[in-house]
This record gives C-alpha cells, structure tokens and sequence, in this order.
C-alpha cells in the first residue's frame, strides 16, 4: 500500500506551551506559526471552562489536516495545493497569487494568509525534512512529547498501532475531507 | 560536536532557565551568523528537548535593541540619557570609583548582585572570585523569591533543597508512585521539561494527580483532582491531612521510627530536647527516648529498645511528650471542619485526600517555589514534608551509583588561600545595608545577570530610597532593562552564543556550552568583564587562560563524578556523571540536622514559637478578607514566555502573549463593575499598577494573579513588585536568609481612572 503520512496528537500530553507554533515559525520562515494551539471551550486562551474549582482545561494544536480529499486543492484556481501521493497536501507559496479561495475553503481555518507577501501559507508537513527522513520540526520540539509523526498506512508504524488500538478521533469528518491529523482524547478525571 | 558543512554545525547549550536545568543546543552557522538552533541530539534519547524561549533566542542574540558598547550615564539617574564610553574608560572609571569607596568605608561597601546566572558556572564564578579577592560583599539572590524554601527544608532534613527527598525518584525514573501531589507549583508551565514530563510520564503508568495551587494551572488541567485553597494557608491544610492521617492510624511508625526524630522525647518545661544528662544517664548529650519494653527512658541508638512513639512521660520530674506526640497534638486542633474554614477547600476533599495519600503504596509530592514566597512560606515547606515523612514518602535511603555535580564555587573563592573571602548579605538585607548602613554601608552596587528594580520586592521603595542612597550603579546587560536605565555605567555582555561555559543540565549529563559565534558588536562576557576589571584592581594573574581555564577548573575538581571528563570530550557531545562503585548500594541518608534525622520538630525555633510546623496567618494575604482595605490576595505566577524578566522583549513570543494581564475571577470583576479586557489599576498603600484586565474562572475568587517577569516599562504604569513588600522575616534571618514574599501581598482593584 502507499504511504500516507500523518500525525497523531495526544491531548492528554499537550501543555498548550506553543512551542510548536514558534518551531514551525522558524522552521518555515513563516509570518507566523501554522500550527496554532486552541483553548477549547474557552472565550480566551489559556482560560478553563466551568466554574472554579469544577474546571476543566484542554489544548487542541491545529493545523492544516493533510485531507485525503482536500477541500484547499479543489478550490485553487491555479492549482498550485496539490494532494500528494504520500499524504501530504502541499502549497506551493511562490505559485500562490493570493486570491485567498484557499483559506475560505479550509473548515478547519488551517490556511494562513501573509498580508506583508500577499501569499497564503499552510502546513507542508516539513516536506522538506522528509526528503532528508527529518520528522517534522513541531514533533521534535513538542515540550509534552505530544506529538508523533508516521505512515498511517503501516500497520506495523508507532502511530498505526496506537490508532488502531487506542480512542482517537479526527475533526469534522463529517465533511468528508478524510482528515490525516488523528487526536488521542484527555482521560477523564478520575477525582480524589 | 563541531561538523565541518554548510552550514556549520555547533553544539551549545542554552542555559535559559535558572540554575535547574538547560537544553542541548545544535546551531546551525552560516558564515559568521547562526541562522537556526534545534534540540541537540543525546544518547538517551529522552533529554534531546527545546521549549519556546530556546527555540526563540535567535532573536535575543540578533535583537536590534541589544546594547553594543559600554555606556556612561549623563542624565539624571532613571532618565535613561547615555554617551558611549570605550572599555577601557568604563573599567577605570568603576576601579577609580571603588577605590575611593573603599578607601572611605571599606571593601565590603562594594556589593556584588548576582541574580540567576542561568545554569552556567563560570560567569557566576568569575564575580565570586573577585568578590573574593577584593574581600568586598557578595548579595545572595536567595532572597529573590527562593530563600522560603531552603529555609524550611534545612530546619526538617538539614538540606538545602528538599527536591532529591521529594521527588528525586520521579526524575531519575526510578520511582512508580500511585499518586502524586503537586502542591504550591506548576511545572507543566514553569518546568515542562525536566518535571512535567516525569509527571506525565507516572501519570500514564496510572498515577493519580493532584494539584493544589490557588490558581488552575496547566499542571493543574492535568490532574485527576484540583483543590483549589487560599493563598498562604497551605500549612493548615497539611495539618488537616495529618489530622485524618493520625486520627485514621495511616502514620508509618517504621519509617518515623528509622528516620525520623519522632520517637525523641522533648521537655515541657524548655520545650528542648530530652539530653541524657538532664535525667542522670551516662551518655550526656545524647537524645533520650522512652523504652516500652522496659518502661524506662534510654539514650537513643540502643538496638534492643522498642521507643514509644507517642505519650507523656514524667522523668526524674520533667514531664515530656514524644516529638512525635507534640506534633499529633497540634494537628488534633486542625478537624476536618476548622481546616475547611481557613483554607477554603471542602471538609470531604481534606478527608479524601488525606486517606488517598494514608492508602497508597508510594506518593510522590512535588513542590517548587509558589507557595514558599509567602511570609511563612519556610513553614508550609515543613508542613509538607511532614506529610510526606509521617507517611513515610520521603526518599530516606540513598541508592545512586553517583553524586550529582553539584555547582561548586569552591575553586573560584580562594584564589588566594591567605585571604579572607567576601562577606555575605542576603538580598532583601541590602535594602538597609544601603539606605541605613545596617549592618554596614554599602555605597557601589555591580548587577549581573539580575534585573533587580523589575523583579525585587518595592520598587518605589528602591527607587526612591535605595538607589540614591548608591555612589555607583553598574549593571551588565543585554538590553536597557528597567535596571539599567538606572545605571551609572553599563557594560553591554554576551548571549550564550558567544561565550562558554560549563553546564551540570540536564541530570546526569554534563554539557559544554561552547562559543558558537564571536561576540556581536563590542559585547563581551561576563567573565571576560571581571578579568578587566581584576586586571584593573591588581588581581589579573586570577583570570588567566578566561572562560576556557575556569570550566578546566571545575572539571578538575577531582570530584569522583566528573573524573575524566574534560573540555575536548566535551566539544564531542554530553556525557553522563560517572558511577562511583562504593556509592551503588543502599543506605540510609544520615540527615545534616542536628539529631542527624528528619526533624518534625526543631527545638532551636521553640522560642520562636515555630518548633512544630505552625499553621501562622500570612502577612498580608487577607484569609478572611471582608471589611478589608485590600480584600484581595495577589499572586505571581510564572509564564511560559519568559524565564523571569528574560525574552519579555522578544518579538515571535509577544506575539503568542502580547501584554501583561491581571487575572481575576469573574465574581470579584462584577462587584467591581470591571469586564474582560478593561483597563483597571491594582493597588495598596505602597503602589498602583494599572493594566488589562482578563475575567477567568481560574483563580480562586479572592484572588488576582499577574504573570511575573513583565518589565516596568511594559505596564501603562507601575508594575508587580511596585505592590509588593520587602518585610523580612526574622525566623528566615536565623535559619538562613530571609526571602521575599512575592505571594503574600494584598490589593485591591479598580476601573482604570488615568495615570496619576
């Protein structure tokens, strides 16, 4: 079978630091992260929901999905985000005219638009890094150790066996974009 | 590990966090520039790690507003008008200036404020070398926030750091406790790497977590239970868990009975310790215990003895009690109930925890500095520690195959053996030193690696009484720092890139941080600075060989440990501490207290009336807050975005967290008529500071937090130590030294009205 490769985040493991938004800022040159932490359920980040001291407090990285069907893809009109065979879903910023269709058509608002460039950026998967068989530089600098990078086709990956065995779930699959970024939940708190 | 490509390859450390730890480094150079730092690869894979900060400092190194060039003041003091000035001006001028001082008052008027020098040794060592050769006063930065603890842990283990007792288990791997209790901090924001981690890392193995801390951090987002208590009430709540503890029988008597002075009879009368002579028996100075077996009072350390844990015993009449006893008295007043009412956590999750922590096969507590920067903060270390010792939670039995290396300053103090070294003043005991010449004058003040006026306690009282009470101010500096601006000359230095150092980070590795770049512009390192200025005074034969000679110092140290590593090793990568053989095996930890054991009472406080870990009310932390002036408790907690005032000014991380924000709980904002980011001012007698307001349930309600480290000049006015105070414990003075108490303080908090 091909490769698809993809990402498993572990929320119980996640600490919300961010590092990984400014690793990807330097890996990439980037005007800004493309991996951006949310504060779920929460007005602002780094707040909890409930009421003190019933709280709860959880940290979700987004990111662009790498989507088996790309929603990105499908609307640039000059083609140049591309669904490759290993998975990755990869912008070609120098191609990019910054017509912004990409960016409204991600329901996962993973596409960043560069106002100073006037180009749109994503997450390749530090393509890159791959080629030389790097990880990508958010899974090596995650401060929880968090993250895990892999071949979702091989059964025999660290991050195939955790999926196949453990809970997991994936944002908005029921848009039918078949999302490649997988999310280990937070257990539940098991009280005094 | 130097790889010749391009770009370049460099190994280095980044020694950003403050003395507990540091990252391995790769930088990548292009030319004569870094263009990139990633985490450095180890043998044991677990320790190749970076956190934001380290992943930011690029732009520290190439910040546009770093100072270039020695600078001398021209305007008033604070007015931040300067004039270039060449090294060579700046080093006579400050050995011209402490020569006239010490000509007038003495050496010791010159005052060395060294604050965290990160993890690195050799900048920390060069000043303490002069500040030995000049016989001049070295300023302890304990006090700076972290003298609380030391003070408590030397009083019940007689170590400086409790952490090995603790929790050394969990860091090295060793240890598979059932629960863990973090209590007062918050490593999953403040020590991610080297304890969270661990604790994550238990946790998955099937831990149970609980946090207590005022606050809901992000450790505490992780916990299977979060108490929530009030400020400065902590060693209440450890009273109210020895309470259920004793009253349920979850006591360890064996442990107490190995390891602790439990068993040790203490007199009503002198509220000392029972010696042999007091009652006759022969071995004079010897603790005395109560025999069961033979119902008779014996000098300890007899095997064939059983000692009474607990009673009341008259001897020779002197009534005496087990220390042991003396404690379960003190905490058969904290009932469930009382506990409740003073700490604000429920009578049921007193009730749980204490049996959760009675049950468990192994508890690991983790605690840092929170809750010991309070008043009597000293205390609430005890109170936890007795926790953990009366459950028998305390690593009491050594079973290392090596000695960590420890910073050893030893080889940088006496340079010149026939001399005296420096004299010794803690940080909040220059406050007086320099306003009332108490417990002498100090007129000359050189700050390194410190922003003393953003991050000590009452920065009106520093700039309006200290400061101009000062003949000199020097400060070494990255940047024009709060600090800096009030000095008289600055002396601009180097980011880790372009100087090196030796690093005992992360455990049990020893790393070299080495020069990846020459310094930028004309910045030089600390320990270049202080080889000036010697050369200067007539000590240069002291700094020869620089930064390279003074790591060969340490690692020649003929510490069993480190034997064999030296520098060229080093440049190759990490190396692990050795094993020593002799040490591979158990035994148990002879305690530097006075009994040699773990003391859950401490007959040198008893005229303090702090013998027994005592539940005191804090300072100023209103616990019952009604009908107050300042009904609010105001904490500090530590970010993520910055070690203390270090990359405050760093652009990617501004982005991320864009300015200071006071937290406060949704109830007290709407009495106040205050909404989420309103501008507001918190205030009491001694200060306003006014900023953003951020309404969250994450605070305790009676409690506002602000993120430390933010600079003055970052607030619209004021800033969190222009609210705090710098009232000095005497307990502290006379165990160690005293601490400043950065969560003790009381506000209140209103609209913002305009600047005054």
């Amino acid at each position: 079978m091909k490769q698809r490769f993809g990402l498993l985040i572990d929320q119980e493991r996640c600490i919300g630091c961010e590092a990984c938004t400014v690793a990807c800022q330097k890996e990439n040159g980037a005007s800004q992260g493309w991996i951006r932490v949310k504060t779920q359920e929460a007005a602002q980040k780094d707040t909890p929901a409930g009421s003190f001291p019933e709280l709860r407090m959880h940290f979700l990285p987004m990111l662009c999905q790498h989507c088996e069907r790309p929603p990105c893809a499908d609307a640039c009109p000059l083609g140049v985000i591309v669904k490759r065979d290993d998975g990755l879903v990869v912008l070609d910023v120098e191609a990019c005219d910054g017509c912004q269709t990409c960016v409204d058509a991600c329901p996962y608002e993973a596409i960043f638009f560069d106002d100073d460039r006037d180009k749109a950026e994503k997450c390749n998967l530090c393509a890159h890094r791959l080629e030389l068989g790097l990880d990508p530089f958010c899974v090596i600098c995650c401060e929880g150790q968090a993250m895990s990078f892999g071949d979702l086709n091989d059964p025999g990956s660290k991050i195939a066996k955790v999926i196949a065995s453990r809970e997991t779930f994936r944002l908005k699959i029921d848009e039918g974009t078949g999302p490649g970024v997988y999310y280990r939940p937070p257990k539940r708190p098991r009280g005094l | 590990m130097t790889v010749e490509s391009d770009p370049k390859l460099v190994r280095t450390v980044c020694p950003a966090h403050c003395g507990i730890d540091a990252c391995g480094i790769l930088a990548h150079v292009k030319g004569d520039r870094v263009v990139k730092v990633e985490p450095a690869e180890f043998p044991d894979p677990k320790y190749r790690r970076i956190c934001l900060r380290g992943l930011s400092s690029l732009e520290m190194t190439y910040h546009p507003d770093r100072l270039q060039h020695p600078l001398k003041r021209v305007g008033k003091r604070g007015e931040g008008k300067f004039e270039r000035i060449s090294w060579d001006e700046a080093l006579n001028s400050i050995a011209g200036k402490f020569e006239s001082i010490a000509q007038k008052y003495g050496w010791p008027a010159i005052a060395w404020v060294l604050g965290g020098p990160g993890a690195g040794t050799t900048k920390f060592g060069a000043y303490l070398r002069l500040a030995s050769l000049t016989q001049s006063t070295r300023v302890s930065a304990w006090g700076y926030g972290d003298a609380g603890l030391p003070c408590g842990s030397r009083v019940i283990f007689g170590t400086q750091f409790p952490y090995a007792l603790l929790f050394g288990g969990l860091l090295a791997g060793t240890a598979e406790p059932e629960v863990l209790v973090v209590w007062g901090a918050n490593p999953g924001e403040s020590q991610p790497l080297n304890l969270m981690r661990p604790i994550m890392n238990a946790k998955e193995k099937g831990a149970r977590l609980i946090v207590i801390d005022p606050r809901f951090t992000i450790t505490a987002s992780k916990a299977d239970a979060y108490l929530g208590l009030k400020p400065g009430t902590d060693t209440a709540l450890a009273l109210g868990l020895l309470n259920v503890l004793f009253e349920k029988g979850f006591q360890n008597e064996s442990f107490i009975l190995r390891h602790t002075a439990g068993p040790y009879l203490v007199r009503s009368d002198t509220g000392q310790y029972l010696r042999g002579k007091d009652i006759g028996l022969e071995q004079k100075e010897e603790y005395v215990i109560w025999d069961s077996r033979t119902d008779s009072p014996r000098c300890r350390g007899n095997t064939d003895g059983l000692p009474a844990l607990n009673g009341s015993f008259h001897i020779n009449g002197l009534a005496c009690k087990t220390s042991l006893q003396l404690l379960m008295d003190l905490a058969a007043e904290y009932t469930p109930q009382r506990t409740s009412a003073i700490t604000g956590v429920s009578e049921e999750a007193i009730v749980k925890l204490a049996e959760r922590i009675g049950k468990a096969r192994s508890v690991t507590f983790v605690t840092h500095m929170g809750f010991t920067r309070t008043y009597h903060g000293d205390i609430s270390l005890r109170a936890l520690a007795t926790v953990a010792a009366v459950t028998g939670n305390i690593n009491a039995t050594f079973r290392g195959g090596h000695l960590p290396a420890v910073l050893n300053w030893k080889p940088f103090l006496h340079a010149n053996p026939e001399k005296p070294s420096y004299s010794r003043l803690g940080i909040l005991q220059l406050y007086d030193a320099v306003i009332s010449g108490k417990p002498y004058p100090v007129k000359a003040v050189w700050f390194s690696f410190i922003n003393f006026l953003n991050q000590c306690a009452n920065s009106q009282k520093i700039i309006e009484e200290m400061f101009p009470k000062l003949d000199l101010i020097v400060a070494t500096e990255l940047f024009m720092t709060p600090t800096a601006r009030y000095a008289d000359i600055i002396l601009p230095v180097c980011t880790y890139l372009e100087f090196s150092d030796m690093i005992a980070h992360p455990y049990p590795y020893i790393q070299l941080q080495q020069k990846v770049i020459d310094p930028l512009y004309e910045t030089r390192s600390d320990v270049d600075i202080a080889s000036g200025l010697a050369e200067k005074l007539g000590f240069g034969k002291y700094f020869a060989g620089g930064e390279e000679a003074f790591v060969d110092l340490i690692l020649d140290s003929k510490d069993g440990s480190i034997e064999g590593i030296t520098r060229e090793k080093l440049k190759r990568g990490p190396m692990p501490l050795n094993a020593i053989p002799e040490m591979d095996q158990a035994f148990d930890i002879p305690f530097s207290t006075p009994s040699g054991k773990i003391e859950l009472y401490c007959e040198r406080l008893y005229e303090d009336g702090q013998a027994l870990p005592v539940y005191l009310e804090p300072l100023e932390s209103p616990v019952e807050p009604k009908g107050k002036k300042y009904p609010l408790s105001f904490v500090q907690g530590h970010s993520r975005f910055r070690t203390h005032s270090m990359f405050a000014n760093i652009r990617s991380l501004l982005e991320l967290n864009p300015e200071p924000l006071v937290e406060i709980h949704p109830q007290d904002a709407a009495s106040r008529g205050i909404s989420d980011n309103d501008l507001v001012t918190v205030f009491n007698d001694r200060a306003r500071t006014s900023l953003k307001a951020r309404l969250t349930e994450g605070v305790r309600p009676g409690v506002i937090n602000i993120m430390q480290g933010w600079w003055i000049d970052q607030f619209i006015e004021g800033s969190v130590n222009h609210l705090t105070h710098d009232v000095i414990n005497p307990v502290q003075v006379k165990v160690y030294e005293p601490n400043m108490h950065m969560n003790d303080v009381a506000v209140e908090i209103v609209k913002f009205k305009g600047e005054e």
